[in-house]
C-alpha cells in the first residue's frame, strides 16, 4: 500500500526491530520523540509520566503515518496530553517555546487538553469517559455531511482501558453499533493499571475482546509498541472497510521505554529527578541506538 | 406545548438541511411526523443522555445543528458536566429542549420536577435560557435558537395563548399596566397572575412584567415602574437559589433601588412531603392563581 510521507524526520535506513513495515517509523525518530516527551515532562515537573508513555507509540503511527487531513482524533483520556502536545510540535502545529510552556503559569498548554487548540484538539477533555460519545458525534456528522458518492472521513478516539470504568463509554459504545459508524475507531491504551490500582483489581477488565464484541465492535488486539503492527491492524481495517465500529485493544506498558518506570502505578504521581531524568534518557538511547 | 414546538421545527428542518433532533427516548404521540421528516435527521439516542448531549457537542462542532430534547432534569442533572464542558466551554450552539420546568410533570414526582434548572444553566458560561409565556412565544423562541451561535435551553411548560391583540415577544415585557405594585414574574407562570388578577377589585393597581429570557437586564421603564411603586413581589416556579428573585435582586442591589416591600413567591420542594398534579404542587407552594392573588391583595 502506498503511503504518504509526512514524517520529515523518518529515515528508512534506521530501522527498528521486528518489523514488517520498513521505515514505518524510524528508530531514531521514536527515540527523539520519547527523549523530548521525558524532556518535557522533566523540564515542565509534570505528573501522568506512565500514562503518556504507554500512548505515545500509539499517536506517533496515527499522526505520522495512518491518518488522513480529513480525520480528526480526540484524545479521551485527556492526562497523557504531554505526548499529544509532543506530537503536535514535531508536526509543526506549534513553537518550541509553546511547547515547554507547558504546566507552567499562563501557558496555553494546560496539564489536559485544553479545546480547540490549533484546531488540533477539537475538546477539551480530563473528565473520563466523554471522548467516545464526542467521537460518535463527530463521526455521524461526517456521514451527515459527506455526500453519498464519496467516503467519510474517520475519527479517532483514544481511551484507556481503565476509562472504561466510566458509564459512559458504554451509553457510547452501543451508540456507535446501533447507528453504524463504520468511520469511528476506538484506541484502548490497555497499560492494565489505573489511578489506585490494577484494573483487574479495581473493576475487572473493562477493556476485553468480549465485552467490547458483545456490544457489536469489530475487535482487534495488537501490541501498543510495534508501530508496523498497528498499522497493519489499520489496513485490515481499511480492506475490510465494514459499517461496524471499531476497537483496536492495544496492549500497553504503563511507563514504556524506561525500566524503573514500566508496570508501576506510582509513576502516574512521580516527577522526574534531575539524576532519574538522565537515567531515563540513557535508557531511551540504549534502546534505540541501532 | 411540543406541538408547537414541533411545528417550528419541522418548518425549520425543511429549510435548514444541517438540523438533527435528537431525544432521548421520549416523544411518544408528539414526534413521530417529525421523525419521519426528518429521516436520518432525527435520532433517538435511547436513555442515555450523557452520551446524547456529548454526541451533540460533537456534531455542532463538525457544523450541523443539534436540538436536543428530554424532561427538563435529565438535560440539566443528569448530564451537567457534558453540558457544562463540551457545549457551554466550547461556545457551542446546540439547542435544548427541556420538557417539564418547575413541577411541570406533576404526578411523576420530584426526580421529574426542574426546581433548580435555571439556578444550574445560568452557572455555565455563554448559554441562553428561555422560559416561554405564551403560546405565541413559540415561533419566535425556536427562530431565536435556531439563528443563535450560543448554546441555548428551552424551559418548556403547558401554554397558552396571550389573548393580546399587538403580540409581540420580549426577553422582559410589560404585560400589564399598574401604579401601586410591580410584579416580576418567569414564563408561563404569567397566566396565574393574569387570572389572580381577574379577581382583584383594584383595576390598574399592579404593574405587570414578565421574563422569557435569562440572562437580561433590568430596563429602564421597569425601573421607573420600582421607583414610583416601591413595592416587588417576583414570582416563579423555581426555587430560591439562582433564580430569577436572586437575579433581580442582585441587579437592584447594583442599581441602589430602595424598595420599602419586597415579597418572593417561589418553589419551596416539597415541605408537606405530599405529591399531585402540577396544580397541586402550585398550590402547595402559593404559585396557584388563589396563591398569588392572595399575595398580592396582601401588598397593595
Amino acid at each position: 500500500m502506498q503511503r504518504k510521507n509526512n514524517n520529515s524526520y523518518n529515515n528508512a535506513n534506521e530501522s527498528i526491530k521486528n518489523h514488517n513495515y520498513p521505515g514505518l517509523i524510524s528508530a531514531a525518530f521514536r527515540a527523539k520523540l520519547y527523549k523530548e516527551l521525558l524532556t518535557l515532562l522533566y523540564k515542565a515537573n509534570s505528573e501522568h509520566i506512565g500514562s503518556s508513555l504507554s500512548c505515545l507509540d500509539i499517536l506517533t503511527v496515527l499522526f505520522f503515518s495512518e491518518m488522513g487531513k480529513a480525520d480528526k482524533f480526540i484524545l479521551s483520556k485527556g492526562h497523557a496530553v504531554p505526548s499529544l502536545y509532543v506530537i503536535l510540535y514535531f508536526m509543526g502545529k506549534m513553537s518550541r517555546a509553546t511547547l515547554y510552556s507547558f504546566h507552567k503559569d499562563g501557558t496555553t498548554l494546560p496539564a489536559h487538553p485544553p479545546q480547540n487548540l490549533d484546531r488540533s484538539i477539537p475538546f477539551h477533555s480530563g473528565s473520563l469517559g466523554h471522548g467516545l460519545s464526542l467521537s460518535c458525534g463527530i463521526a455521524e456528522s461526517m456521514r451527515l455531511l459527506t455526500p453519498k458518492n464519496k467516503k467519510a472521513a474517520r475519527v479517532y478516539c483514544l481511551i484507556s482501558d481503565g476509562e472504561c470504568n466510566e458509564g459512559q463509554v458504554w451509553e457510547a459504545a452501543q451508540y456507535a453499533t446501533k447507528r453504524q459508524l463504520g468511520n469511528l475507531i476506538v484506541l484502548i491504551d490497555k497499560n492494565k493499571l489505573q489511578a489506585f490500582g490494577r484494573t483487574s483489581d479495581v473493576l475487572g477488565d473493562s477493556a476485553s475482546v468480549e465485552k467490547w464484541k458483545s456490544f457489536g465492535f469489530e475487535t482487534y488486539s495488537c501490541n501498543g509498541h510495534k508501530p508496523e503492527e498497528l498499522q497493519k491492524t489499520f489496513d485490515t481495517i481499511r480492506s475490510r472497510n465494514t459499517m461496524k465500529p471499531k476497537v483496536i485493544i492495544c496492549d500497553t506498558i504503563k511507563g514504556f521505554g524506561v525500566s524503573f518506570m514500566e508496570n508501576k502505578l506510582e509513576w502516574h504521581y512521580h516527577r522526574l529527578t534531575d539524576e532519574l531524568y538522565k537515567k531515563a534518557m540513557k535508557e531511551i538511547d540504549a534502546r534505540y541506538e541501532n | 406545548m411540543r406541538t408547537e414546538i414541533v411545528t417550528e421545527i419541522i418548518l425549520l428542518a425543511k429549510r435548514d438541511k444541517r438540523l438533527v433532533f435528537l431525544t432521548g427516548d421520549l416523544g411518544f404521540n408528539a414526534f413521530e411526523h417529525l421523525r419521519e421528516i426528518l429521516g436520518k435527521r432525527f435520532i433517538n439516542a435511547g436513555v442515555a443522555e450523557q452520551n446524547m448531549i456529548d454526541v451533540a457537542a460533537g456534531m455542532a462542532r463538525m457544523g450541523l445543528h443539534p436540538w436536543v430534547y428530554s424532561i427538563a432534569p435529565f438535560l440539566t442533572l443528569k448530564a451537567f458536566e457534558q453540558v457544562r464542558n463540551n457545549i457551554c466551554h466550547p461556545n457551542l450552539p446546540v439547542k435544548f429542549l427541556g420538557n417539564g420546568g418547575g413541577y411541570g410533570y406533576g404526578i411523576m414526582g420530584e426526580t421529574h420536577h426542574a426546581l433548580e434548572d435555571v439556578a444550574i444553566f445560568s452557572a455555565l458560561p455563554n448559554i441562553k435560557i428561555f422560559a416561554p409565556a405564551f403560546k405565541e412565544d413559540i415561533p419566535s423562541i425556536v427562530k431565536i435558537m435556531s439563528l443563535s451561535k450560543t448554546p441555548s435551553y428551552a424551559r418548556l411548560n403547558l401554554l397558552q395563548t396571550s389573548g393580546i391583540k399587538k403580540f409581540r415577544y420580549g426577553k422582559l415585557r410589560k404585560i400589564r399596566e399598574g401604579k401601586k405594585l410591580t410584579v416580576i414574574v418567569l414564563g408561563y407562570l404569567v397566566h396565574n397572575v393574569l387570572k389572580g388578577l381577574e379577581s382583584l377589585r383594584q383595576t390598574n393597581a399592579v404593574d405587570l412584567w414578565c421574563v422569557t429570557e435569562i440572562p437580561f437586564t433590568l430596563s429602564t421603564p421597569l425601573l421607573n415602574s420600582l421607583r414610583s411603586t416601591k413595592k416587588l413581589l417576583i414570582i416563579e416556579e423555581h426555587g430560591f437559589s439562582g433564580g430569577l428573585g436572586e437575579k433581580i435582586l442582585a441587579k437592584l442591589m447594583k442599581k441602589k433601588m430602595n424598595i420599602n416591600t419586597f415579597s418572593h413567591l417561589f418553589a419551596r420542594g416539597y415541605h408537606s412531603g405530599l405529591y399531585g398534579s402540577h396544580t397541586f404542587h402550585l398550590k402547595e407552594n402559593h404559585l396557584d392563581v388563589k396563591g398569588i392573588s392572595r399575595q398580592i391583595t396582601r401588598m397593595l
